[in-house]
């Protein structure tokens, strides 16, 4: 088998939790901080230790404003996201592809 | 190997997609609410007698206009307790989907309140026109079936059962035994206030479990 699919795959998205939060924005335009915790069972900590790598590596874009005096925090992809989370979902099918028998 | 990996994690990432496309506001509260207005406006419209085709589309516009309004102010409710936004990709994806059947019913309701014309004020009128509460059975059902595509699977069977039972009640044609008005509020009634209260009670005992889940 080659391995060349599995080593190109990106090391900041393929991370569970990542993986998690990029899957769930790319269905959705924005998801809220809380929707994102409730949907992937993370804890705060957790959850703002991800979206801050994923924000550094220019995949997510996140904004705080306020609801009823309420803050509240949303996350959407970046285009660069959505493109490297494309690219991720390619190389797992090409690895799949390789492994399928002719 | 790596292959079986990689096909777990397409798995998991289509189950988490549909997860977040998936509109995820407590229904019951809804659809409680929104029996119980069905339930309440057909008592009351045959306590006051609403059986002239313009009073019947009034009434029962006006009866929509308090269910939409209620609705939102619910689903708003729950968005605040969340803090979460309001208008959510989720909730607009559903309106988006509710929009045309619903559109739908209101523009053929116009027209027939138009056309009818001052025969439309005559009580012994109604009678003519018992299709309409029928047809928005049937639209009000279609509209659901749409948005249940962006809702719990058990949306669809309840907009299936709006569907079936106008278009069955449409074969059956209106019995000759009923008064036109008895049984133009009894098909609001049923279908507006009982579907959506025995669906709201059904939904109370099961939404929790199943969110949870």
């Amino acid at each position: 088998m080659n391995p060349q699919p599995f080593l190109k795959l990106d090391r900041v998205i393929h991370e569970k939790g990542r993986l998690g939060i990029l899957s769930m924005l790319a269905a959705s335009p924005e998801l809220s901080f809380i929707e994102l915790r409730d949907a992937l069972g993370m804890t705060d900590g957790n959850l703002t230790t991800h979206i801050r790598t994923l924000q550094q590596a220019g995949y997510l874009s996140v904004t705080k404003s306020f609801q009823n005096n309420r803050p509240l925090t949303t996350c959407a992809l970046t285009a660069a996201g959505r493109k490297a989370f494309a690219n991720y979902i390619n190389l797992l099918e090409q690895i799949i592809r390789q492994a399928r028998p002719e | 190997m790596e292959s079986n990996w990689a096909a777990e994690h397409l798995q998991v990432i289509r189950t988490l997609m549909e997860r977040a496309a998936l509109y995820r506001r407590a229904l019951a509260p809804i659809m409680s609410f929104n029996g119980i207005v069905g339930l309440a406006a057909a008592a009351l419209g045959w306590a006051l007698q609403v059986g002239s085709p313009r009073a019947f589309i009034l009434f029962w516009a006006g009866v929509g206009v308090v269910a939409v309004a209620g609705s939102f102010l619910l689903v708003r409710r729950q968005a605040l307790k969340e803090s979460e936004a309001f208008w959510s990709p989720p909730t607009r994806r559903v309106t988006q989907a509710m929009l045309p059947p619903l559109v739908a019913g209101l523009m053929v309701s116009v027209v027939v309140l138009v056309r009818a014309g001052p025969a439309a004020g005559q009580p012994d009128k109604l009678e003519g026109l018992l299709w309409l509460p029928l047809l928005w059975v049937v639209l009000y059902g279609c509209a659901f079936h749409a948005a249940g595509f962006f809702m719990p699977r058990g949306m669809r069977l309840f907009g299936w059962a709006f569907i079936i039972g106008g278009c069955g009640l449409f074969a059956g044609g209106a019995p000759s035994w009923a008064h036109p008005l008895d049984y133009g509020q009894g098909i609001m009634a049923c279908f507006f206030g009982g579907l959506h209260l025995a669906y709201g009670v059904y939904l109370y005992f099961t939404e929790h479990r199943r969110n949870a889940a």
